[in-house]
């Protein structure tokens, strides 16, 4: 990546990072939902220890929905806010593209550090494969940040957005989930480690493929 | 500068406008007037490249649209929680160009730099539009109601810019205000 | 005449999958005909999803309405082939597997894969303007056609997913059917596709005549094909910046 792309997607993240800072909307609501959702989910648990394969999949859909609540919001408040096209003059796609999906990844980031901890807590669910859980999680997390942040590009000039951004942003994460369970079940003590290693390399595959694509098709809409 | 070729715009059943035709060159100032819906945001946003045209064409300024164009309008909004300075550093580097701090001095924003874009009248954040649309020194500048919201000072700040836009390039101006017809040298009438 | 060879062939391959001797290999092997009919649906449903991702990048790259129309065509026509897909297998399951669901990973995969192109015309559903419906959409389907092919090609074949998959593999090509057998598969699979593609070229042309008679349809209203302004051009002001000399 050249220098003037390095700033301008700089650029980008400044913009957002100050924005988030000095309003804290999303990063709020993200993080109280996954708290909110995590202790729900021990709740209904009983306060038992919940199967290391299950555990795996309530972790992953509990950050999946957390990030289709926050994520889009990234462009769907520009559109509501009008500023939108005060990007769309001074900015090249891929460096709003960009500048946005690595915020996302850096919110996604936090909100996967803190609901994995609190689940962990709270399940007292023992990790056996520490690194493939970290692993998992950072891989997992980039997949998402460049999905939902498409998906929030795609449903920013639509009716209903906010409701739409979650509509069509599940069904697209549901198989990075697949996967992510079969890595992230193995750091919780199932099956076996070369399964665990084949899916985090899926797992990475899915974000490199999501990363590839996305970019480029962000640049196909951004100015429709 | 800019050709504007039998451009056209329908919205669902309705054309706002059609067969239009006219080209700028340097120095030119069009005012392009009309009564409410007759398309004069519509045909600015289509020339900045903002939203397409259903038939025609337009031939803008040779090189990059982020510097050689310069557009401000009544409907675009500024970051309500990024400061004026802020605004300006983030926009210089999206669009690759130095950071220049007299630009403040010259729409009279200077002491208002550290502040949120929230905490701005409607005047001055009209004067911060300015600022970003005449940042990098655009060969096309193109000015939706540029008057509204602006004081005396800032009408004559408003009349200073455009003059010296017509120095260096062209400049369209969409207007209700009758007086905005001074910022110009060419008319347009898009009343049907 | 086509039309009615097409009828006959199909008619008398329908016939035969109830009359061919059953398979063997299944649990239940006459209750197990319903594969003629859910193979063929299921190897059909991704080859018109990936079409339509197909024609929807073309429409990215040319922004031509009519690449919409048969991109939204040929996803339609996927989704209708992924629910027979669907409850074809549902069926199946219950006769051969003693459940109507097993959350066998194939079972799962057109499970996500329905939901996946749901949220296209959900998608497609919430634009008013044509133009933005249409590259929103075809940006959705371009990145759901990775999901898809995770979902069809990549997960059912992971190891540990094979292990708990009740979907054989490669029973045709491992001689698993006997010629016959085979035979009235293949014939049904080719028919079932000539089908589709049958509809879907009819689809396309009713879509493109109803954006044909919509830009008509217009147009009568407006009195033809009128220029609603006229030709306009811009008036010199006078040097005081005053009136303006009128509309040329």
């Amino acid at each position: 990546m050249n220098s003037t792309w390095r700033v301008e997607i700089g650029a980008v993240f400044r913009k957002e990072w100050l924005n988030e800072l000095r309003t804290r909307s999303g990063l709020i609501s993200s993080l109280l939902f996954s708290v909110v959702a995590v202790v729900a989910i021990a709740l209904a648990a009983f306060g038992r220890t919940p199967d290391p394969t299950v555990a795996a999949g309530l972790l992953w859909v509990t950050l999946v929905f957390s990030s289709v609540l926050a994520l889009p919001r990234s462009f769907i408040v520009e559109e509501e806010t009008g500023t939108a096209d005060l990007l769309r003059l001074v900015a090249r796609p891929h460096a709003v593209f960009w500048g946005k999906a690595l915020f996302n990844l850096l919110q996604m980031l936090v909100t996967a550090a803190l609901l994995s901890t609190l689940f962990l807590l709270l399940t007292s669910l023992p990790v056996t494969q520490s690194e493939l859980l970290i692993a998992s999680l950072f891989g997992g997390c980039a997949a998402l940040a460049f999905a939902v942040t498409l998906c929030g590009a795609l449903v920013a000039q639509a009716a209903n957005r906010a409701a739409l951004a979650g509509a069509i942003g599940v069904p697209l994460l549901l198989p990075l989930v697949l996967i992510a369970i079969g890595a992230t079940r193995v750091s919780f003590g199932a099956g076996t480690m070369e399964g665990g290693l084949t899916s985090a390399i899926g797992l990475y595959g899915y974000a490199l493929l999501m990363g590839s694509a996305t970019p480029f098709l962000f640049a196909a809409v951004w100015k429709t | 500068m800019l050709r504007v070729d039998c451009l056209g715009k329908r919205y669902a059943d309705r054309w706002i406008f059609r067969q239009l035709n006219f080209s700028l060159n340097g120095g030119d100032a069009l005012v392009v007037v009309g009564p409410n819906g007759s398309g004069k945001s519509t045909l600015l946003r289509i020339i900045a490249g903002l939203i397409d045209p259903t038939e025609g064409a337009i031939e803008q300024p040779q090189g990059d649209p982020r510097t050689t164009t310069g557009f401000s309008a009544l409907d675009m909004q500024v970051y309500s929680h990024l400061t004026v300075s802020e605004h300006l550093e983030i926009t210089a580097r999206l669009r690759g160009i130095a950071y220049d701090d007299n630009l403040l001095t010259r729409v009279g924003l200077q002491e208002r730099k550290n502040q949120a874009a929230i905490e701005l009248s409607s005047g001055m954040r009209a004067r911060l539009k300015l600022a970003l649309a005449i940042q990098s020194q655009p060969t096309l500048l193109l000015l939706d109601e540029p008057g509204a919201g602006l004081d005396e000072t800032g009408r004559a700040l408003l009349d200073q810019i455009c003059e010296q836009q017509r120095q260096r390039g062209c400049l369209v101006v969409a207007t209700n205000d009758p007086s905005e017809r001074r910022l110009g040298t060419l008319e347009l009438d898009l009343a049907s | 005449m086509m039309r009615w060879i097409f009828a006959i062939a199909v008619a008398f391959a329908t016939l035969a999958a109830f009359l061919v001797p059953p398979a063997q290999s299944f649990r239940e092997p006459e209750l197990a005909r319903i594969i003629f009919f859910h193979l063929p649906c299921a190897i059909s449903t991704p080859v018109f999803f990936f079409f339509g991702s197909y024609l929807s990048f073309q429409y990215l790259r040319n922004r031509a309405i009519e690449w919409d129309v048969r991109a939204a065509a040929a996803n339609k026509l996927g989704y209708i082939l992924a629910v027979l897909t669907m409850l074809t297998g549902i069926l199946f399951s219950k006769t051969q597997w003693g459940a109507w669901w097993q959350w066998d990973p194939r079972q799962t995969s057109f499970l996500l894969l329905l939901l996946l192109y749901a949220a296209y015309f959900a998608l497609r559903a919430s634009f008013t303007d044509a133009n933005k419906r249409a590259a929103n959409s075809a940006a959705y389907s371009c990145v759901g056609a990775l999901a898809a092919f995770f979902l069809i090609f990549v997960f059912p074949r992971l190891p540990y997913v094979q292990q708990i998959s009740f979907h054989p593999t490669n029973t045709i090509v491992n001689g698993g059917f006997d010629r016959t057998y085979s035979t009235v598969l293949s014939t049904l699979f080719i028919l079932i596709l000539v089908l589709c593609a049958w509809v879907y070229k009819l689809a396309v042309r009713a879509s493109l005549l109803e954006l044909k008679l919509q830009s008509y349809g217009e147009l009568e209203i407006r009195g033809g094909d009128t220029a609603p302004t006229g030709v306009v051009r811009p008036i010199p002001l006078s040097q005081e910046g005053g009136t303006s000399a009128g509309r040329g």
